[in-house]
């Protein structure tokens, strides 16, 4: 009962977020109709090997986060809530000792254990080379996703898929993965024949692939570009200003620790909101959402490259 | 009940019409309780988890504490020549020369690539890898002899030793009388300098931006596991892990 006031409290409060507000209202004048679908989100980025938590004595961060701690935590969340998406953002390996001596099987083992979704590469998860990553993938039970990276060329040609759609009771969620310009940031021997995409055009081809024959009520971009750089290389900002049908960017490299997520308006009109909660599994992320069963999406419906239909 | 009922028939009506179409859901974020919660001192652990890292946990302390070798005497790292610096820019020539099958004449390793001193008496693990906490990978730079000479006058500024060589540091911060291998430098000679080093110092890094343009050879080695073979391999010869700063850098 509480929680369910509380819900309905924060929706009033940050409904105009959304850029929606105007359906928002015409939902809530039809509250009885069908109660809406719950789905929570929950997320890291940059996890970088952190099994246990940062060793005491002194450090900035220590005694935070530890992968065990996570898993209560999470199976907390699961024993309350109906729908929930467990989602990763990369550089899940390198950081401490247990990827030197175990390259990521441990890292891959827990997070399936907590039954993590899915995960997009990061930079550092070709630390051990496109070998050292092809390794370790059998001890994943989630898949990567990755719409910017061409890996035909290499040993990993097929390991990998660009999206992949989650349906909870019903509400079909797109999400889809980017990665960072790999080239002078990754020894070249590490990624091979690995090529980079554009991940803006990337990006507007999962949108208009989710939101058209895939018919998604929601988009969410697995991104490790990094939140904001104040050149032009590009970032969260850059995409989510960039890129129509966007619904949450779910950020990660710069290890940015953000209070609250950042609503960017796209080319549309529809804010798309940032999340990012800095590294090693200090923090983990949860936005809530409420899914009401209702007419075309604001926006949405007139852009052409974001066809809205209805699913079958 | 009866906005209710309208919107059933409303719905259904849509379903007829379009077939197995639907209305699409809208989302609305909602942040609570938290968008970023902590994972603090104060949440339990997930006992079935902490029981699946345990024997990792187990493992990777066993493997830090594993003993290496024994230095008599601490190797320090400073500015200028060092025993640590010496110690790991010499371990670095002789291993280059092993893998590449071939002489390497010089070695550079900075003050700043390495970021802790080996302590006095046992060597352990995890003191390779407080001394070498990156994963740099030990290459081979054909330089120049135009790059070798810049490689001195930045040694010079600094008073940094360049292992296979001995040089004097003036004041103002110039190399003079450059020896490699005993023998004096040929700033004219046509062939390459071989240099052992880091791919971070090869790639620019702590501002060595002479060497960027310079392809190097692999080795395929880390330069942690070039030092903790090389400690193993001292301890299996029965010798200690000493180094000493021992004037390959005169200062005038």
């Amino acid at each position: 009962m509480q929680r369910r006031d509380f819900l309905r409290n924060s929706l009033l409060g940050t409904a105009g977020l959304t850029g929606l507000g105007a359906l928002a209202n015409a939902a809530a004048a039809a509250p009885a109709a069908k109660a809406p679908v719950k789905l929570t989100i929950l997320h890291t980025n940059d996890m970088h090997s952190r099994i246990e938590p940062f060793p005491e004595g002194g450090g900035q961060w220590a005694g935070l986060g530890g992968m065990a701690r996570r898993a209560a935590l999470i199976a907390d969340v699961r024993a309350q809530e109906p729908n929930v998406l467990l989602l990763d953002s990369g550089d899940i390996f390198q950081g401490t000792p247990y990827f030197n001596f175990f390259g990521g099987e441990l890292e891959y083992k827990l997070m399936t254990r907590m039954g993590y979704d899915a995960s997009t590469l990061g930079n550092h998860d070709f630390d051990n080379g496109l070998d050292g990553l092809g390794r370790q993938l059998p001890n994943a039970g989630f898949p990567f996703l990755i719409a910017n990276y061409d890996f035909s060329k290499t040993p990993l040609a097929g390991k990998f898929q660009p999206y992949k759609v989650f349906v909870k009771q019903g509400v079909r969620v797109g999400v889809f993965g980017l990665g960072i310009e790999l080239a002078g940031l990754v020894g070249d021997k590490n990624f091979g024949q690995t090529l980079y995409l554009d991940p803006v055009a990337k990006a507007k081809e999962m949108v208009a692939q989710l939101r058209g024959p895939e018919k998604c009520d929601m988009v969410i971009c697995l991104s490790h570009l990094g939140y904001k750089y104040d050149n032009e290389k590009l970032d969260d900002r850059k995409l989510a200003a960039q890129v129509a049908g966007l619904d949450l960017i779910l950020g990660g490299h710069t290890h940015t620790f953000m209070d609250a997520p950042e609503p960017i308006q796209g080319p549309d009109g529809h804010a798309a909101l940032i999340n990012q909660v800095g590294w090693s599994g200090i923090n983990l992320g949860r936005l809530d959402y409420e899914f009401a069963p209702g007419a075309k999406r604001g926006g949405l419906a007139s852009a052409a490259v974001v066809p809205v239909r209805g699913a079958c | 009940m009866l906005r209710s009922f309208r919107f059933t028939a409303a719905a259904l009506a849509l379903v007829a019409a379009a077939g197995c179409q639907r209305g699409p859901y809208r989302p609305t974020a909602h942040f609570a309780p938290a968008t970023s919660q902590p994972v603090g001192k104060t949440q339990a652990e997930d006992p079935a988890v902490a029981a699946l890292i345990r024997p990792y946990h187990d493992k990777v302390t066993a493997e830090m504490q594993g003993v290496l070798g024994t230095a008599p005497v601490a190797l320090t790292k400073k500015t200028g020549e060092s025993p640590l610096a010496n110690f790991v820019a010499d371990l670095q020539r002789q291993r280059a020369a092993e893998v590449l099958h071939e002489a390497i004449p010089l070695s550079v390793m900075t003050n700043g690539g390495l970021r802790a001193g080996l302590p006095a008496g046992p060597v352990t693990m995890g003191n390779v890898f407080e001394l070498m906490p990156f994963e740099n990978e030990l290459v081979v730079l054909d330089a120049p002899a135009a790059t070798v000479q810049q490689l001195f006058d930045f040694a010079a500024r600094v008073k940094m030793a360049v292992s296979g060589a001995t040089y004097t540091a003036t004041p103002d911060g110039h190399a003079l009388d450059i020896r490699i291998g005993g023998l004096p430098f040929d700033a004219a000679q046509a062939k390459p300098y071989a240099i052992a080093i880091s791919d971070y110092l090869a790639g620019g890094g702590d501002n060595m931006v002479f060497f960027k343009n310079i392809a190097p050879r692999h080795t395929g080695v880390l330069l942690r596991s070039a030092i903790a073979d090389h400690i193993r391999d001292l301890t299996n010869a029965g010798q200690p892990v000493t180094a000493q700063v021992e004037g390959r850098v005169k200062v005038n």
